[in-house]
């Protein structure tokens, strides 16, 4: 609070610098006094002061962020980087002049930073798509999803008393016990039905194939 | 990625005290009395060049002096303003008007009065004493300007290193025309350009690379 006398004078003075690069009016002039506080206060180590700092802060600089930037994800991490580089050097800071000028020319050096690695990756790196993972993941390169319909169309074949056992056995993983409760049905029949219902799917999809 | 919130909190939570830095001015001022005590103690060792007083009534000498002692203390006090990062840009032409008056000054002496090298112009102890000189003076001068300006390692690396070498480069050229009869025009220019040239093209081969070595931590964890 000591620093609010000093801090408003000045702060009026280069709002109106400020105003240039998109703060407005009187309550940008409170706002920056309010940052002035609470910097000062971070300073001597009230973590609570920092904390809504940092808070109040990073709406603003991803609203200036947005201006130089056009990914999402770039945008938060140019944030994040300001954020790291606000907390490395806060004692540059100054309590009793503007806080808005001092953070903002931070947060450009970190923006044209961002801008010149975003260039030098456009030269000379190529990013990865969905086609070069195809050939890197096992996964990618199998297509289970026929499989998958070709079986159920199968399964939907069979009796009801088949199918429910093979759904509950060995489609959803159910132990005997599991699926008897569920079902209602007793385990014995349960284990003929599955028996059942595999040999016959074993026998509709060995004749799809081999016709 | 880690979350910004998380950052914010992780961050808050490391939020030690941290000392406020004097005003820049006030540390110019503290490095230029470092500078001073490496002066006065190269004095007490070394002994001021024999003809000094002589020297110092002539006026290109003394404009010459002046000038890049002028160049240096400009230098310094530009170097710790543009290591803040409010402050403007602008501020590094503070040392531009003296450092003009010091290098025509020398190159305006060379040219009206080239002096060659005589038969004992130069000596090879003579050189030797001179490095010697440039190395004890630069040396002390540029570890402390280095540690004092870590915090532009974020901001404007390349505008604080060359100011500050340009600071190291004028004070070491003065020690140098205070310590040694340095007569021939050879000597002069080398001595004066060569030691401007030498720091601030170090400054840009390695300024970066130095400031990273002693730049505050967590910032560059993260590069």
């Amino acid at each position: 609070m000591t620093h609010e006398p000093r801090g408003r004078g000045p702060s009026l003075r280069l709002v109106g610098k400020d105003d240039r690069s998109g703060a407005y009016g009187t309550a940008s002039v409170t706002r920056d006094v309010d940052w002035s506080i609470l910097m000062a206060r971070a300073q001597e180590g009230d973590r609570v002061a920092y904390q809504r700092l940092l808070q109040e802060i990073t709406p603003y600089l991803r609203s200036l962020a947005a201006r130089r930037l056009r990914d999402p994800n770039d945008i938060e991490d140019v944030v994040q980087d300001v954020l790291l580089t606000v907390h490395s050097i806060r004692q540059t800071y100054d309590p009793s002049r503007p806080f808005a000028p001092w953070l903002v020319a931070i947060a450009n050096r970190r923006f044209i930073d961002r801008l010149r690695r975003g260039g030098r990756t456009r030269d000379r790196e190529i990013p990865l798509t969905a086609e070069h993972e195809t050939f890197c993941e096992p996964p990618a390169n199998l297509e289970e999803s026929l499989d998958r319909h070709e079986l159920e169309g199968a399964v939907n074949n069979l009796p009801p008393a088949q199918q429910r056992a093979i759904r509950l056995l060995k489609l959803k993983e159910m132990s005997l016990k599991e699926a008897a409760t569920v079902s209602g049905i007793s385990i014995t029949s349960l284990k003929v039905n599955a028996h059942r219902a595999l040999k016959s799917l074993r026998k509709m999809l060995v004749d799809r194939s081999e016709p | 990625m880690i979350k910004t919130p998380d950052l914010i909190a992780s961050l808050a939570a490391n939020a030690t005290p941290v000392r406020r830095l004097r005003p820049p001015v006030m540390r110019a001022a503290c490095w230029l009395l470092l500078a001073a005590v490496v002066l006065t103690l190269l004095a007490i060792n070394q002994g001021i060049r024999p003809d000094l007083v002589q020297r110092l009534s002539e006026p290109a000498f003394a404009v010459s002096m002046a000038t890049s002692l002028l160049t240096g203390v400009l230098a310094a006090v530009a170097a710790f303003l543009v290591s803040l990062p409010d402050r403007s840009r602008l501020w590094l032409l503070l040392p531009v008007p003296a450092l003009v008056a010091w290098l025509s000054n020398v190159g305006y002496q060379c040219l009206v009065q080239w002096v060659a090298i005589g038969p004992d112009g130069i000596s090879l102890g003579e050189a030797a004493r001179c490095f010697a000189t440039l190395v004890l003076t630069s040396l002390p001068l540029s570890l402390a300007m280095l540690v004092m300006l870590r915090y532009a390692a974020p901001l404007r690396p390349n505008a604080a290193a060359f100011m500050g070498s340009l600071a190291v480069a004028a004070i070491t050229a003065t020690a140098l025309s205070l310590f040694h009869t340095v007569d021939a025009t050879v000597m002069i220019l080398m001595w004066n350009f060569g030691t401007a040239v030498l720091f601030v093209g170090l400054a840009g081969v390695f300024g970066r690379r130095m400031f990273r070595w002693v730049a505050p931590r967590t910032f560059y964890a993260r590069d």
